[in-house]
């Protein structure tokens, strides 16, 4: 091993860095953040599913027949809806509960990469989250007979769906000392993604203002580039959707990155 | 405080070391003093004591080691590496055992040890080795596979200490880890806590167990209010009270602190128990003065014994250990 020699002869290892330390680091994260879900996990996962699928059902209560293309529509809104929520809402509460139980300052002295523990945190996420939408979808094959067209484009879509909205809802976590806080406010992101977020229905039946700020924030996008990897010709502008989510990706890892690396 | 002693001048143990030096840390906008210049060292193989009542700042210093806090000024090296510049680099250096239990509600003890050990850089083979040595040296193979939801207090720290040391790092800091182990398993880990420092760890124990720390470690700090107020091997500590002894009276309850007589040289009261420090030549006028007070009613039973590190502590501080509290 190389070492770093001293004066009395006790060498010190080099410092780990490189890929393959991050790699190795980000699968023992892994490791442990699935252990110490594993009893939730099932569970959870199941959660997102139910809410999912029961999203479907629930339009389907609302309003019984719909044109295809509404009910294209509405279905993969609540696809793209149990996909941010979990984001949103779960990682935070559980780093909230992370940090009730004291068990925070054990898990930040882990000798990890701050990148790779964040990385771990969207897989386990992306585990919980996708029952949700797969749920969500068959729901609507069976209950609207919407007919799917999934690109291969589905994967990226999610994926920067995940990776945006984890990050973001991580970092929130993170940065707000008060647990209570925290749920606090991932209560009220669930409000705002539920109800104000033109996901399952178009940003026209909100205030112009409010569909002005949507246009800029990342919900509508998300929807908008999930839609268009499910369901033919629903979708436009897909483009401009995608380079707003990748700003909003930059933005939610700088921001992981400052939160994650900052020291009080 | 009574009879204090000025601190000492810096400590600089060396380039291969650990050293902290200087370090503040203040809160409030510079108001509040939770670390005020403390300097220490500790060499590869030694096991030092932090020892101070709570809130004296032994948590802020060691988190300032690991990069969870920032100091606000001084220093903090291990040999080449400066902790305050990389945190990346004290992490991998450093093990920490927390005072809050470990997140293992849903692991079994030996995966616990193992996925810490592989988070730490240990080789899966080399992990699963030491995991089994330990589980065998703490004599905890009846819990190898207990889900930590179904581990008593005492096993979750015992495992906690596992994972903590699976994998070491050049510095290992414990922060009050005997807390809830039985005296078996406390005499097992400090066994092992001896074995880190053979094979060249800088153990950093942090408690307010003195009457422990008085038996297991090589030196030691004392810290209150931030400042650090002593340091040196525990017999050396014990130095200025040479040719003094104890004389600790349990008063009745509910009576109030007698008028204490010239040859007491320090005192201190917790509950019932008056603990004071007089000089070997009055050790006979103080058990007739002790005497007296439970022909009045003061007290209910006396004890004279040598002076421990505990009453140094006590002098130093104005508080007493955990030990004391608890008796």
């Amino acid at each position: 091993m190389t070492a770093v020699s001293l004066a009395d002869g006790i060498p010190l290892p080099m410092k780990r860095r490189g890929v393959a330390n991050w790699v190795r680091s980000y699968l023992a994260m892994l490791r442990w953040d699935m252990t110490n879900t594993r009893l939730m996990i099932p569970i959870l996962a199941f959660a997102q599913a139910i809410s999912g699928a029961g999203l479907v059902l629930g339009f389907g209560l609302l309003i019984p027949s719909q044109p295809p293309l509404v009910a294209a529509y509405l279905v993969t809104g609540a696809a793209v809806v149990t996909l941010i929520m979990v984001g949103a809402a779960v990682g935070p509460q559980l780093v909230a509960q992370q940090k009730m139980e004291g068990s925070y300052d054990f898990m930040w002295s882990l000798p990890v990469p701050r990148s790779a523990a964040a990385m771990s945190w969207v897989t386990l996420n992306a585990i919980i989250a996708v029952p949700g939408m797969v749920a969500a979808l068959v729901a609507g094959a069976l209950r609207f007979d919407v007919s799917f067209a999934i690109t291969p484009m589905v994967v990226p879509a999610v994926l920067i769906t995940i990776v945006s909205g984890t990050l973001l809802g991580y970092a929130l976590s993170h940065a707000i000392p008060k647990p209570e806080v925290t749920l606090l406010v991932s209560q009220i992101l669930i409000f705002v993604i539920f109800g104000f977020a033109p996901i399952a229905f178009p940003a026209e039946n909100l205030p112009s203002w409010m569909a002005t700020t949507h246009q800029y924030l990342p919900f509508v996008h998300m929807a908008n580039i999930i839609r268009d990897s499910l369901v033919d010709g629903i979708a436009t502008d897909v483009a401009h959707s995608y380079l707003v989510l990748a700003i909003w990706s930059v933005v939610a890892i700088a921001v992981s990155a400052a939160v994650l690396r900052r020291r009080k | 405080m009574n009879g204090s002693t000025p601190p000492p001048p810096p400590r600089n143990v060396g380039s291969s070391a650990f050293q902290a030096t200087d370090v503040v840390k203040t809160y409030d906008g510079g108001k509040t003093f939770a670390n005020d210049g403390i300097t220490l060292g500790v060499h590869p193989g030694e096991v030092y004591g932090l020892l101070g009542p709570n809130g004296a700042g032994k948590t802020t210093l060691v988190k300032q080691v690991i990069g969870l806090l920032k100091p606000t000024s001084g220093s903090i090296t291990l040999g080449p590496y400066d902790f305050i510049e990389d945190p990346d680099v004290a992490r991998q250096l450093c093990s920490y055992l927390p005072q809050a239990q470990m997140p293992i509600d849903s692991f079994k003890a030996h995966e616990a040890i193992t996925i810490t050990g592989a988070i730490r850089g240990g080789p899966p083979e080399a992990v699963r080795e030491r995991t089994d040595e330990l589980i065998a040296a703490l004599e905890l193979e009846e819990w190898r596979n207990t889900l930590g939801t179904k581990m008593s207090g005492g096993v979750r720290r015992l495992v906690g200490f596992i994972m903590t040391t699976v994998w070491p790092g050049r510095v290992v800091i414990l922060d009050e880890p005997t807390n809830d182990v039985d005296p078996l398993r406390r005499r097992l880990m400090w066994e092992q806590i001896r074995k880190l420092a053979h094979d060249g760890v800088a153990v950093f124990l942090v408690t307010h167990n003195v009457m422990e720390a008085e038996k297991s470690v090589d030196r030691l700090a004392i810290i209150d209010q931030g400042k650090l107020v002593a340091e040196g091997t525990p017999s050396s500590l014990k130095a200025e009270d040479r040719q003094h002894l104890r004389l600790q009276l349990m008063l009745s309850p509910g009576t109030d602190t007698p008028s204490l007589p010239e040859f007491v040289a320090h005192d201190t009261r917790v509950g019932n128990n008056l603990i004071t420090v007089i000089s070997e030549d009055a050790a006979a006028t103080g058990i007739a003065w002790a005497q007296e007070q439970m022909q009045l009613g003061v007290a209910d039973e006396y004890a004279l014994g040598a002076i421990t590190l505990e009453d140094v502590y006590v002098r130093l501080t104005g508080h007493a250990s955990a030990i004391e509290v608890e008796a």
